[in-house]
């Protein structure tokens, strides 16, 4: 500590190691955050329902997402990252996901929701399996925070049918 | 800055990030607000960096006592005129 530039140099190695210490207290504090979101997604239309040239199947749904993610939000949250997945079985694939629609929640204000959408991206099956198929519509986030751990979540809604018939 | 003074330096500058450090997160966690934490510890380091860099006069209250200088017609220097050529020529002629 006998110059200038020594002392300077060990203010600002010890501050930037408190930071990083600070940085790991405000992810640890995440922890006792127990979110309690909830979420309900309606297939309002099936707009068409077809076999594309190459044999998959397409659906096109009108849905209406309603979401209450509120509870996620922490002082060390940067935004919540959510989709929505339609998921299946079919005889190739135990599990298929296809998601439908995503979106990047910026706050806590424009955390509880209410979207009148048809899906964001195409809702196309490996094959012809979607007729008379049951699906579960599957709300999955991410809350991603400012520093630290990363948590993932999803909230499965069933219940849900295709027709028996192109349309 | 005297040897008191780079330990009193030492000592405040650990004592001021480490306080500053949890006050900020205090308040921070408090508020339920990140920028407000990194805004409060980033005027602790601020104001750190202020008091225990720059050699202050508080840093200075200890000066060093040298002892007195010992007169030097007490101690003669030895004398150096007669040994001097005698060990130069021998060097010279070994490096040749």
């Amino acid at each position: 500590m006998h110059t200038f530039w020594y002392r300077a140099n060990a203010v600002l190695t010890f501050a930037v190691t408190i930071l990083a210490v600070i940085c790991g207290m405000a992810s640890l504090s995440d922890n006792f955050n127990f979110p309690s979101p909830h979420a309900h997604v309606q297939v309002l239309n099936i707009n068409w329902f077809q076999k594309q040239p190459n044999g998959n199947d397409e659906v096109s749904l009108t849905l209406n997402i309603s979401a209450d993610l509120q509870s996620m939000f922490t002082w060390n949250t940067k935004q919540v990252f959510v989709f929505l997945a339609a998921e299946y079985e079919s005889p190739q694939n135990s599990l298929n996901q296809v998601s439908l629609w995503d979106g990047i929640i910026p706050s806590k204000e424009h955390a509880k929701f209410s979207i009148h959408t048809t899906n964001k991206y195409r809702f196309v099956d490996q094959g012809n399996n979607l007729r008379g198929k049951a699906f579960n519509l599957t709300l999955h986030w991410h809350v991603m925070p400012k520093t630290g751990k990363m948590f993932a979540d999803k909230i499965v809604m069933t219940g849900y049918r295709l027709p028996e018939d192109y349309r | 800055m005297d040897w008191q003074g780079q330990k009193l330096s030492e000592l405040l500058m650990q004592v001021m990030l480490v306080g500053f450090a949890i006050s900020a997160f205090v308040v921070g966690y408090s508020m339920g607000s990140f920028q407000t934490m990194l805004l409060v510890y980033a005027g602790g380091v601020a104001l750190t960096t202020l008091v225990t860099v720059p050699n202050w006069p508080f840093f200075n209250r200890h000066p060093l006592k040298w002892l007195e200088p010992i007169e030097t017609e007490c101690h003669p220097k030895p004398q150096q005129a007669a040994p001097a050529p005698s060990k130069k020529k021998p060097s010279k002629t070994h490096q040749k």
